[in-house]
C-alpha cells in the first residue's frame, strides 16, 4: 500500500469564470451515449412548447414533459471541464469553470413534473445541510 | 426488429454539472488560491469521501451527487452523458476533525491539534485545521489548555454530545420549517409519502434529525447521542418486548436508522474489529486506545463475518 | 439541413425548410406552390413551395423537373435529391398537416373547409419566404379549386407580387413542378403506416444524409418507422430509457450490478455505509469517493 493512497487533489481553476458562458441547461430522462457537440437549439430548444408552465418537447420520438428549476438561494450552477486529466489516481488533476447557470430545465419521460421528482427534492439538500453544518451560535 | 440496445460502459467523465455554494466561486481574496477537491476520511463510514477545500482552505465543503439512473445533460450545444448533479455545500470541519480528536482522547492526555490530526492515508486532513474557526471550534468537543502560547486539547465526550445535541435541535427547527417529510418512515410496497406533516410527532423530527447528524459521526457516537437525546434505542421485538422499550406510536420506525441490531448490552460486548494498516501503526504507538478507535474505523458489526 | 425555422408538433402541423440561398435574398425570385395528399384518406397533407431567382429558371429546367404526375416514384425522388443539392440557388419549404389537424379543423363548429385550409397553408408558406428575405416577384400556384378567386385573394394578400393561379400549373411552370416534387416526396415519407410505405433507396439515402447523430430526425419523422429506426440504431448514438426492454445479457448485468451501475460504482466506494439516511436515499443523493 502506498504511503498516501488518497493524497492527490484536483484543482478548480476560477480564472476562466469571468469568460464563462451562460448556456441553457437541460436534464434529460435518458442516457445518451455521447459526450460532445450536438445541435441542441435547432432540434430541441426550438421545438419545445410551453403551455401553462408545462413544457413539452420530444426527443427521439419520445414525449417529454419538463419544468424549470432554479438553483437554491446562495448557490450557483457551474459546469466544470477537465483541463488536465491525471494519468493515475496518484496524480493531481486540473478543472476549470467553463460555464455558469442559475436555472435549468429537467424533463420527465411522459410524466408531468411534480415536487416528488428526485431532482426537485434534491434541491432541498443545501437548506438541510446548512442546518447540520453552519457554525452554532454561542 | 432490431436488437436491443446494450449500454456501453461509461468512460471517465470529463465534465461535471455542479450546484455550488456561492462562496466556492465568489470573490476569493487575492492570492487565496483556487478551490481543490480532496479526499478525506468519511467520519461515519471511515472510508474515503470526496470533499472540496475553498481557496486558502478557509472552508471545507461536502460533495454529494444527485444520481438518477437514465439521465444525461444538454449544456448549451453539447451533450454530457453523465447525468449526475453534484452539490457542493459548506461543511462543519469539526465533524471531520472529531474522529482524530476522539481517537487521541483515548490516550487521556492533552495534545496539540496538529499532532493529533494526521492520517497517512489522508494527508489532506491537516488542511482542516486551516479552516476559519476550526481551531476555535475544537473546544466544543475537547478540553483546552494553553501552555507557553501553545494550545493542547483532550477529547471530552460530554461536550461532544452537547454540541451534537444542539446540532440536532437546530436541524429539527429547520426541518419543521421545510417541506421535508419526516413521518411514516418505512418504505413499503404500499408506501405513499404523506404530504401533510401534521401527523409527524416531535419524536419523529428528533429521530430524523438525529439520523441526519449521525451521517457525520461514528456509529458508536450516534448511539451515545441517541441516549443523550433521551430517545430509546429501538430494539428488535424478539430481544425485548416493544412495550418496555418505548411507548411505540403506530408509526413504523425509520428504515434508514436501524438500531434493532444493537442494544446497549451488545454494544459493551462488541468484539474488536480488524484494523487497517493505519490503525495498526497507530496501535503500535499506544495500545490503550484501541477499543474506541476500532469502534470508529471498523466495519459494522452486522457485516462482520471474519 | 437548416432547422432554424423548423417548428414541429406532431399533433398539429409542422414546417420543414431548406436553407435560404443567398442569391434569393438579393435577386428577384419566382416561387411555386403545390399540394399533395388530398387523395389518401389516412395520409397527411403536404404543401410545398420552391423558389429560385427568376434569372435561373432555365437552370431549373436543366434539372429536368417536369409535372410530377408523369414521374415514377424513383424518378421523383432522385429529382428531389437534385433539388436539395442545388441549394445554392433553389430553396424549398414544406408545411405538413397531420390527419388529425385536417379532421379537427374540418369538424370545427365554424366550418373550415379543405380549400380554406389549403389556402391558409399556402399563404403561410409565402409569408415564410417573404419573412426569410426572399425577394419575391412572381408566384405560381397550382389549384384544383376556382382559380380566379384564389388568384384575387393571393394578389390582395401579397401586393407587389405577381400571382398566377392555374389548374395543372405543375405541368406549365418548372418552379411549380419543383414544389410538387418536394411535396409529393414528403407525402410518401410521412404516410402513416410503415407496412404500406416502402422506402425507396433514394429516400433512404436522404434520410441517412440528414440523420443527426444525437437527435435523429426532425419530429415529424415518425421514429417508429422501421427504416428510420434501423438507421437510428446503426448510425446514431445509443440512447437508453428507463422503460427500454432489457435483453437477457443486460438483465443479467443489472442483477450483477455490473454495467448499468457504472456511474454508481464511482460513488461511495467504502460500501460500508449501508445505513444511509432516507433523506439521502429518497433524494438519490450519494457521497462520492472520486470525481
Amino acid at each position: 500500500m502506498p504511503m498516501s493512497c488518497y493524497s492527490s487533489v484536483t484543482t478548480v481553476r476560477l480564472d476562466a469564470i469571468k469568460d464563462a458562458e451562460t448556456p441553457r441547461v437541460h436534464s434529460l430522462p435518458c442516457e445518451i451515449e455521447h459526450d460532445g457537440p450536438a445541435e441542441v437549439s435547432a432540434y430541441f430548444s426550438a421545438t419545445a412548447k410551453e403551455r401553462k408552465h408545462e413544457k413539452t418537447v420530444s426527443f427521439r420520438g419520445r414525449g417529454l414533459k419538463g419544468q424549470e428549476v432554479s438553483c437554491p438561494k446562495g448557490y450557483t450552477g457551474l459546469i466544470l471541464q477537465e483541463v488536465h486529466k491525471p494519468s493515475s489516481d496518484q496524480e493531481d488533476g486540473v478543472l476549470k469553470v467553463s460555464s455558469v447557470f442559475n436555472k435549468f430545465t429537467y424533463w420527465n419521460l411522459d410524466t408531468p413534473p411534480s415536487s416528488d421528482d428526485g431532482i426537485v427534492m434534491a434541491m432541498s439538500w443545501p437548506q438541510v445541510a446548512n442546518a447540520i453544518h453552519a457554525p452554532l451560535e454561542d | 426488429m432490431a436488437t436491443k440496445k446494450k449500454r456501453s460502459p461509461l468512460r471517465d467523465a470529463s465534465g461535471w454539472v455542479v450546484v455550488a455554494a456561492d462562496s466556492v466561486v465568489g470573490a476569493p481574496e487575492e492570492g487565496a488560491g483556487d478551490p481543490t477537491f480532496a479526499r478525506l476520511r468519511n467520519p461515519s463510514s471511515g472510508g474515503a469521501s470526496l470533499y472540496l477545500f475553498g481557496g486558502g482552505d478557509a472552508q471545507v465543503y461536502e460533495v454529494k451527487a444527485f444520481a438518477e439512473d437514465h439521465r444525461s445533460w444538454f449544456v448549451g450545444e453539447t451533450v454530457q452523458r453523465d447525468g449526475r448533479l453534484l452539490f457542493i455545500t459548506p461543511m462543519d470541519p469539526l465533524y471531520l476533525l472529531l474522529p482524530y480528536i476522539q481517537e487521541a482522547g483515548a490516550e487521556g492526555k492533552f495534545q496539540p491539534a496538529n499532532q493529533v490530526v494526521t492520517d497517512e492515508d489522508f494527508p489532506g486532513c491537516s488542511r482542516l485545521l486551516r479552516c476559519t474557526c476550526a481551531l476555535e471550534s475544537l473546544r466544543l468537543v475537547a478540553d483546552e489548555k494553553e501552555v507557553a502560547n501553545q494550545r493542547f486539547y483532550r477529547y471530552n465526550q460530554q461536550k461532544t454530545l452537547d454540541w451534537l445535541k444542539r446540532k440536532v435541535e437546530r436541524t429539527v427547527s429547520v426541518l419543521k420549517r421545510s417541506d421535508v417529510s419526516v413521518g411514516g418512515g418505512v418504505k413499503s410496497a404500499t408506501y405513499v409519502r404523506v404530504k401533510s406533516e401534521v401527523d409527524a410527532s416531535d419524536e419523529d423530527y428528533l429521530r430524523y434529525a438525529h439520523g441526519l447528524v449521525s451521517e457525520y459521526v461514528s456509529e458508536d457516537l450516534s448511539k451515545e447521542l441517541l441516549r443523550h437525546l433521551q430517545l430509546p434505542e429501538i430494539s428488535s421485538p424478539k430481544e425485548e418486548p416493544p412495550s418496555k422499550k418505548r411507548k411505540l406510536s403506530d408509526k413504523p420506525v425509520e428504515a434508514g436508522e436501524d438500531y434493532t441490531k444493537f442494544n446497549s448490552a451488545d454494544f459493551a460486548r462488541k468484539p474488536q474489529k480488524k484494523m487497517t494498516v493505519a490503525q495498526k501503526s497507530l496501535a503500535k504507538v499506544d495500545k490503550s486506545g484501541m477499543r474506541p478507535m476500532s469502534a470508529f474505523f471498523g466495519p459494522k458489526v452486522k457485516q462482520e463475518k471474519k | 439541413m437548416d432547422l432554424s425555422q423548423f417548428e414541429a408538433d406532431n399533433s398539429v402541423s409542422c414546417r420543414l425548410t431548406s436553407p435560404i440561398p443567398e442569391t434569393c435574398k438579393t435577386e428577384d425570385c419566382c416561387l411555386g406552390i403545390d399540394e399533395a395528399g388530398r387523395g389518401p384518406v389516412l395520409g397527411p397533407m403536404v404543401y410545398g413551395i420552391c423558389f429560385c431567382p427568376v434569372s435561373r429558371k432555365e437552370q431549373l429546367k436543366e434539372l429536368k423537373v417536369a409535372d410530377s404526375k408523369t414521374l415514377r416514384e424513383d424518378q421523383r425522388e432522385s429529382l428531389f435529391l437534385k433539388l436539395d443539392e442545388a441549394k445554392n440557388f433553389v430553396g424549398w419549404a414544406l408545411q405538413i398537416l397531420s390527419p388529425n389537424t385536417i379532421s379537427t379543423s374540418m369538424l370545427q363548429r365554424t366550418k373550415y373547409n379543405l380549400n380554406a385550409l389549403s389556402h391558409d397553408a399556402a399563404i403561410g408558406l409565402v409569408q415564410y419566404a417573404l419573412d426569410s428575405g426572399v425577394q419575391l416577384k412572381e408566384v405560381f400556384v397550382d389549384t384544383v379549386g376556382p382559380a380566379a378567386k384564389y388568384q384575387e385573394t393571393l394578389s390582395k394578400r401579397f401586393p407587389g407580387v405577381e400571382v398566377t393561379v392555374r389548374p395543372k400549373a405543375d405541368s406549365l411552370f418548372p418552379i411549380v413542378s419543383a414544389a410538387s416534387i418536394c411535396a409529393k416526396t414528403w407525402t410518401r415519407t410521412t404516410a402513416l403506416d410503415t407496412r404500406t410505405v416502402s422506402f425507396y433507396p433514394k429516400t433512404k439515402s436522404w434520410l441517412l444524409r440528414h440523420l443527426d447523430p444525437v437527435f435523429g430526425y426532425p419530429q415529424f419523422v415518425r421514429f417508429s418507422w422501421s427504416t428510420a429506426q434501423t438507421l437510428l440504431e446503426s448510425k446514431a448514438v445509443p440512447v437508453h430509457w428507463d422503460d427500454d426492454e432489457e435483453d437477457g445479457d443486460k438483465a443479467a448485468a443489472r442483477q450483477n450490478n455490473t454495467s448499468m451501475l457504472s456511474y454508481f460504482s464511482r460513488g461511495d466506494s467504502s460500501g460500508s455505509n449501508t445505513h444511509t439516511h432516507r433523506f439521502f436515499t429518497e433524494r438519490k443523493l450519494q457521497n462520492l469517493s472520486s470525481l
